[in-house]
């Protein structure tokens, strides 16, 4: 049994108690392991990924799994490792406004905590009660405030990253600008954790702002065109909404109860300015539109329930049916083109679809649930509109086996031989996260 | 039929002949002189050649051949830098970028342009500002440096407290590679391409990864109010503490600078004087910025901090003239140093901001010990700290000791936990500099990535790291037992 | 190597002996403030029109630094991007630390000249005009008078249907057909007045340079001065010994010719408490004297003192005040700055001050005003290819839709002339002070009607 074996090996850096065994590797969404490792130090996880290295194991990396749907090809990994106890914060200097975490902190606990210091990290992402701040960035995950707040590689000033060979690399540091030598953090951002395990991240903070505000403009006859020409001339104003969100009439049913298009748009600033953009954006109210506006409570909820539509897939799917979310990516204002062509699926496809897509940063997710055929077949369709619009589409939840049939990252760029090369050069015996990402790197 | 040039360097007619624009190609030595440095001018070396590309696919054709010939090469733009990234060490071929210095295209509603590498900064936000729009990064050399060297150099400015560098405003890139290979990366400037960030990694990379032919940039709406303030305080620490309580507040300001009493001097001598009061230690401007409704509550904020931390004086511009001398007293600042000192060195290390008071009494103490005068200009909003070492090349002695000044300034800043550069690159200048903040193996990590795009290390070689460490050394010998 | 071991690498250290080896070394100390910033490169028009770095203030400083430092000879290739240079002056704009480029380039010409006397077209063009003609200014006005007559006497009519247009070079082709309509010379006319009294009280008393150039080719704007400075109270005298103020000279590193001019204009404004120029070249030349005098002690001190003295126009009329007209002249204007008006003695909102306050005239922004516009003394004879290139970018930046195109400089209005034709543009191009000649004029007419101020 390689399980005993592995235990046995590690007993030398890795107390029994962070080491289970698991029963069956197999999952569902795939990406598992035959021992999960819970390491709670640097030093642990230096030692678990070394020892794996130098013993050709394969690792497969994982906070609390919300995204364990996404990518990945390979059968089960020896490996799993688990940074849920690699969690907590390292350094806050207040008057800084950075914050250098463990990887394995929750992204809420960690906005909490920020609270009290009326700071915040101005990053959005999916399961912020589940997900860590290691697998958001590592995904380059991203919701509807990047219009204001920006992505993960924004927001990132240094990493501390665990190479394959055990050697730990610090990118960046701990001040806001920095260009000595090459923006390693960007290479790490979004890389699927197939160059080095994310260990600790240092992130610049803004101010909490002192009022935020939610305003949902619905248009009464689903006519895109409205809603077109509004954000057309709302973006040629100098109102600084922080999200500018299109809601497809399913999504908008469940969020606010009511099935047409919707524009969800945010501000944040102090309360003259908020309520200066909120009666702008009165005056500026196209014919048969509704406007509603949402505060606190009522605001907090939408959030709430906004960034946790799609699939977690921390949680067992126990339906039969199937579940994918597909990321397309397009110029701001094909969105609207792409929200309407994943609505369309509802009837075209018979699938339950939830879709929205920022009109300010171009990008668009889409959840779908359905008989597994018509899954595919959205997929298909989905990614041919991406393309049509110059943009592409990634399937960041499916279930393994049809990964394998569907290539979750699309066709592989012409210089590929650059990623290849730089997954080569820095984990040359593919031991972390092999085949998680574009064309099997 | 291509005229022969009058030279025995057979490359130097090859070269010609894959130029198509008028004196396309400069071999004289009379004409590299011009090209023997950049804004760094203590190490100088003449290049074999400068050509003038005017298309991407005349860049690759030279890259091409100089990847064929082995002939180092490096790209060039309005030769601003300050560490030295366009310096020809050895003997490179200059790809200048200048000539190709269109606006390609605008597109407002989706808030993009597309510019060639040689465009001027400053010109794209003037061409778009009748549309009520500007491009953000804004380097003080932005009246003439260019927006491809901007994105080698990931170029800082002013206003990126709030909007941030160059690398956040780029969403495209087309990339002549070192083999000659043109790739596109960020399509239409298409957010989040699957695959490594590539466009975040050769953004910042000093032209050693590739060199940049077209870049899409994200261009931002005017804020609907400028406010900007100016404050004199009597105490260096009064004012950097100001600087904190003024964050602690709950304002990103777009911009707080920060001069010195001795850079206040330079700036007064020079082009742009403003009347500061020559008694005073430290000026601060501050600039707030948005949608207007909200910017008088910062505006009483800001003035109530300065007096909280005894400003002497504090005044809010009262004209866009009025505005625009302060900005220009200050961003002419190094330029300024030349009316006080016959040269400068200028150094340009990032601490956390609270560690600023300590910062500047160790940087007094250095420059007691060097016997130089040393004028602080920062960015203080983002610990950016430019501390200029006045010196004399002519005096014996003196450019060694500005050295070793300046290398001492950046240890201060690595040591209280920030880094070496903050927006000038490391070039040639802080490459030994670069050992306070990595190790070998991280230095080595970069070689790593470096080696991917740019193998035969033609391209702008001898920049940013130092000679392979020890640590660095062994791997790549063990790479070759294995492999 | 690091970079310690880079500056004591010998091959580094440059010091060496000069080879500048004539008399008027350019000053070390003008070039001693350049830090190599490049702040200047867009600023310079032929920086912007060939892209190559010798031919920028920066570059250029650097190789009049290399020649001092033994790395370069005084040679045909250093002359080039020497010779290049408009001398427009931008750069020192934008300087951050006042580097003095202009200077410095004249002084390169100064070396060059002695090392390499003109031959060729460059070397007639430099002899019959610069040394058998503009300090002459009775032949000056005999060519006036020729001129004058070919004129009106059908000759140019004449002229243009034969052939002979098209045996000469096609910038002086370009030249000919905007000839400004020649009239008498002001120093002619006045001739027998020692001075031209106030048409009301008299205020103060200015002695005027009225230029070689301007007086034979746009005496007209010499007349409209002299209108516009005794209409506001001012005594005007003309100086009968001044002489052309060695501008052109000096730009083409003839610098003896205009020190022996400067000396006779010193001289000859001795007298004077204020001169008044009107041509922003001559001012600047002639606030520039002292550069020219820093081998001699003597005469440098006297060129301060007379340098203090000279102001343009435009800046006279709005320190001392004048009479706003009270007509409308309904007329769209744009204003270009003559490089020696703007950033040679930085008068840039004076004469957009006197367009602006006549009624009814219509500002229209120009976009770069402030860039050359490639007449730069006699270079667009001397450098016709890059001439007409800067000519041709400041064209695209002239608005469309205006009647007039002002400035301060006569050389600008011939190119600019030259610039409206070439380009088929129909705009006027005048100086501003004859604009606002015209609306005192104007003034006048209504006066006479009978119609009542207001």
């Amino acid at each position: 049994m390689i399980s005993s074996t592995l235990i046995a090996e590690f007993a030398s850096f890795l107390p029994e108690n962070k080491i289970k065994v698991n029963d069956s590797a197999d999952h569902p969404l795939g990406n598992g392991g035959k021992v999960t490792v819970y390491p709670s130090s640097l030093d642990e996880i230096v030692n678990v990924v070394k020892y794996a290295n130098d013993h050709d194991r394969k690792v497969t990396v994982v906070g609390s799994g919300t995204k364990r749907g996404f990518g990945g090809l390979d059968k089960p990994a020896d490996i799993l490792l688990s940074l849920e106890n690699y969690s907590g914060i390292i350094e806050h200097t207040v008057g800084n406004m950075t914050l250098t975490v463990k990887a394995g902190t929750v992204f809420n606990q960690l906005q909490h905590y920020l609270k009290d210091h009326k700071q915040k990290v101005s990053l959005d992402a999916a399961w912020p009660d589940h997900a860590t701040i290691g697998g958001i960035i590592a995904a380059n995950d991203s919701s509807a405030k990047r219009l204001g707040y920006g992505s993960a590689r924004d927001v990132v000033i240094g990493l501390k990253t665990v190479y394959p060979d055990g050697s730990i690399i610090r990118s960046g540091g701990k001040v806001v600008k920095n260009v000595a030598g090459y923006d390693m953090n960007k290479l790490f951002v979004g890389s699927m954790g197939t160059l080095g395990v994310i260990a600790e991240i240092t992130m610049k903070l803004r101010p909490l702002p002192k009022d935020e505000t939610l305003v949902l403009l619905t248009v009464e006859n689903d006519d895109l065109e409205t809603i077109r020409s509004f954000v057309v001339s709302l973006l040629d104003t100098q109102l600084e909404p922080t999200s500018l969100e299109l809601l497809a009439p399913s999504l908008s049913e469940k969020l606010t109860q009511i099935p047409k298009y919707t524009l969800a748009m945010s501000f944040e600033d102090v309360e003259s300015s908020v309520a200066y953009q909120e009666d702008f954006l009165k005056k500026l109210k196209p014919a048969q539109t509704t406007m509603n506006v949402l505060k606190q409570e009522n605001m907090e909820h939408f959030w709430n329930r906004f960034y946790t539509i799609g699939p977690n897939g921390a949680v067992s799917n126990t339906g039969d049916e199937t579940v994918a979310s597909i990321k397309v990516s397009v110029k701001n204002l094909d969105v609207l083109e792409v929200i309407k062509e994943s609505n369309r699926l509802r009837d075209s496809h018979n699938l339950d679809v939830e879709a929205h897509g920022g009109l300010g940063h171009g990008i668009c997710q889409i959840h779908v649930k359905g008989a597994k055929s018509d899954v595919v077949s959205a997929i298909h369709h989905l990614r041919g509109v991406a393309e049509k619009y110059g943009g592409h589409a990634v399937i960041k939840h499916l279930p393994y086996k049809l990964r394998q049939e569907i290539n979750v990252w699309g066709e592989n760029p012409p210089y590929f031989y650059l990623l290849d090369g730089i997954k080569k050069q820095i984990d040359p015996k593919r031991t972390l996260n092999n085949t998680r990402f574009v064309g099997g790197i | 039929m291509v005229k022969k040039l009058k030279t025995n360097d057979k490359h130097i007619n090859k070269l010609a002949r894959l130029l198509t624009g008028p004196n396309a190609i400069l071999y004289h030595k009379e004409d590299l002189l011009a090209y023997d440095c950049d804004g760094f001018t203590i190490h100088k070396h003449l290049p074999r050649a400068v050509v003038f590309p005017k298309n991407t696919e005349e860049v690759a054709k030279i890259v091409q051949y100089c990847a064929k010939h082995q002939l180092p090469f490096l790209a060039r733009g309005a030769g601003t830098g300050l560490s030295g990234g366009a310096t020809p060490l050895n003997n490179e071929v200059i790809i200048s970028l200048v000539r190709m210095k269109k606006l390609i295209s605008l597109d407002v509603e989706n808030r993009r342009a597309v510019v060639e590498p040689g465009y001027i900064n400053l010109k794209l936000t003037n061409s778009i500002s009748d549309k009520g729009y500007y491009y953000a990064p804004d380097p003080s050399s932005q009246y003439a440096c260019t927006i491809g060297g901007n994105v080698a150099e990931n170029a800082g400015g002013a206003h990126c407290l709030k909007y941030g560098v160059t690398t956040n405003h780029i969403l495209g890139l087309e990339v002549v590679l070192p083999n000659g290979e043109i790739i596109h990366l960020g399509n239409d400037g298409i957010p989040d391409t699957p695959g490594y960030d590539l466009i975040g990694l050769i953004t910042g990379s000093e032209g050693t990864l590739g060199i940049v032919t077209k870049i899409t940039v994200r261009i931002l709406k005017n804020p609907e109010e400028k406010q900007t303030v100016l404050a004199y305080f009597d105490d260096v620490e009064d004012g950097s503490r100001a600087v904190s309580d003024i964050i602690s507040t709950g304002i990103v300001p777009a911009a707080m600078e920060m001069m010195d009493k001795t850079a206040i001097e330079a700036v007064e001598a020079a082009a742009f004087p403003v009347g500061h009061p020559k008694d005073i230690e430290a000026v601060l401007l501050i600039e707030v910025d948005g949608i207007s409704a909200g910017i008088e509550e910062q505006i009483t904020d800001i003035l109530n901090v300065c007096t909280s931390r005894n400003v002497r004086e504090v005044k809010v511009a009262e004209s866009e003239q009025e505005r625009a001398r302060w900005w220009a007293n200050r961003k002419t600042g190094f330029g300024a140093m030349g009316a006080i000192s016959p040269d400068y060195l200028v150094q340009d290390g990032v601490i956390p901001r609270s560690r600023l008071p300590e910062v500047l009494s160790r940087i007094n103490q250095i420059s007691e010990e060097s016997g130089l005068r040393i004028a602080n200009i920062f960015h203080a909003g983002d610990g950016n700290l430019h501390p200029l070492v006045l010196f004399d090349a002519n005096k014996p002695g003196d450019t060694e000791k500005a050295l070793e000044a300046g290398s001492a300034c950046l240890k201060v800043c690595a040591d209280v936990g920030g880094t070496i550069t903050g927006e000038h690159g490391v070039g040639i200048e802080k490459i030994e500099e670069m050992r306070f903040v990595f190790s070998d193996s991280e230095i080595n990590a970069q070689t790593e990535v470096r080696e991917v795009f740019n193998p035969d290390n033609l391209l702008n070689a001898g920049k940013l790291f130092p000679s392979p460490g020890r640590c660095g050394e062994v791997k790549k010998a063990m790479k070759a037992v294995i492999s | 190597m690091s970079l310690k071991e880079m500056i004591k690498d010998p091959t580094c250290t440059t010091k060496s002996l000069t080879n500048y080896k004539w008399k008027e070394h350019p000053d070390e100390e003008k070039w001693a403030d350049c830090v190599h910033c490049g702040l200047c490169l867009e600023a310079c028009p032929t920086y912007e029109i060939t892209g190559q770095e010798q031919h920028s203030p920066r570059g250029r400083v650097h190789l009049i630094k290399s020649v001092a430092e033994g790395k370069l000879e005084v040679n045909e290739r250093f002359m080039d991007p020497v010779f290049t240079c408009l001398d427009c002056r931008a750069c020192e704009t934008a300087c951050p630390a006042d580097v003095q480029v202009g200077g410095l380039i004249e002084e390169a010409r100064g070396q060059i000249r002695q090392a390499m006397p003109l031959s060729g077209w460059k070397g007639m063009v430099s002899k019959v005009f610069l040394e058998g003609l503009f300090p002459y200014h009775n032949r000056l006005n005999k060519l006036g008078s020729l001129l004058g007559i070919y004129q009106k006497s059908g000759m140019q009519k004449a002229v243009r249907k034969t052939g002979l247009m098209k045996v000469m070079p096609q910038h002086l082709v370009d030249m000919e057909a905007v000839m400004p309509k020649v009239n008498p010379p002001a120093r002619k006319k006045y001739k027998n007045q020692e001075v031209i009294k106030a048409k009301n009280e008299s205020k103060q008393e200015v002695a005027f340079l009225t230029g070689c150039i301007m007086d034979v080719m746009f005496s007209d704007i010499n007349e409209s001065t002299i209108n516009v400075l005794t209409r506001n109270g001012s005594d005007v005298t003309i100086p009968k010994n001044q002489t052309c103020c060695g501008a052109l000279h000096v730009h083409a590193g003839n610098r003896e010719t205009g020190r022996k001019l400067a000396k006779q204009n010193i001289e000859a404004f001795k007298d004077a408490d204020t001169v008044v120029v009107n041509s922003a070249g001559c001012g600047c030349m002639l606030q520039d004297y002292p550069e020219l005098f820093r081998e001699e002690p003597e005469w440098q001190e006297k060129a301060e003192q007379f340098s203090k003295k000279v102001q343009d126009i435009s800046k006279y009329l709005y320190d001392t005040g004048y009479e706003t007209p009270s007509t409308p002249l309904n007329k769209r204007i744009t204003y270009h700055d003559a490089c020696h008006l703007a950033h040679g003695q930085n008068v840039r909102e004076e004469p957009r001050d006197l367009l602006i306050n006549i009624p009814g005239v219509e500002m229209v922004h120009m976009p770069n005003a402030d860039r050359c516009c490639g007449s730069a003394g006699i270079y667009n004879i001397t450098n016709p290819e890059m001439a007409g290139a800067v000519l041709e970018s400041k064209m695209e930046n002239v608005p469309e839709d205006v009647e007039m195109i002002s400035m301060g400089n006569p050389g600008c209005m011939l190119q600019m002339a030259m610039g409206v034709e070439k380009y088929g543009r129909n705009q006027k191009i005048v100086h501003t002070v004859q604009v606002l000649d015209w609306a005192y004029k104007q003034d006048d007419e209504q006066k006479e009607r009978g119609v009542p101020d207001g």
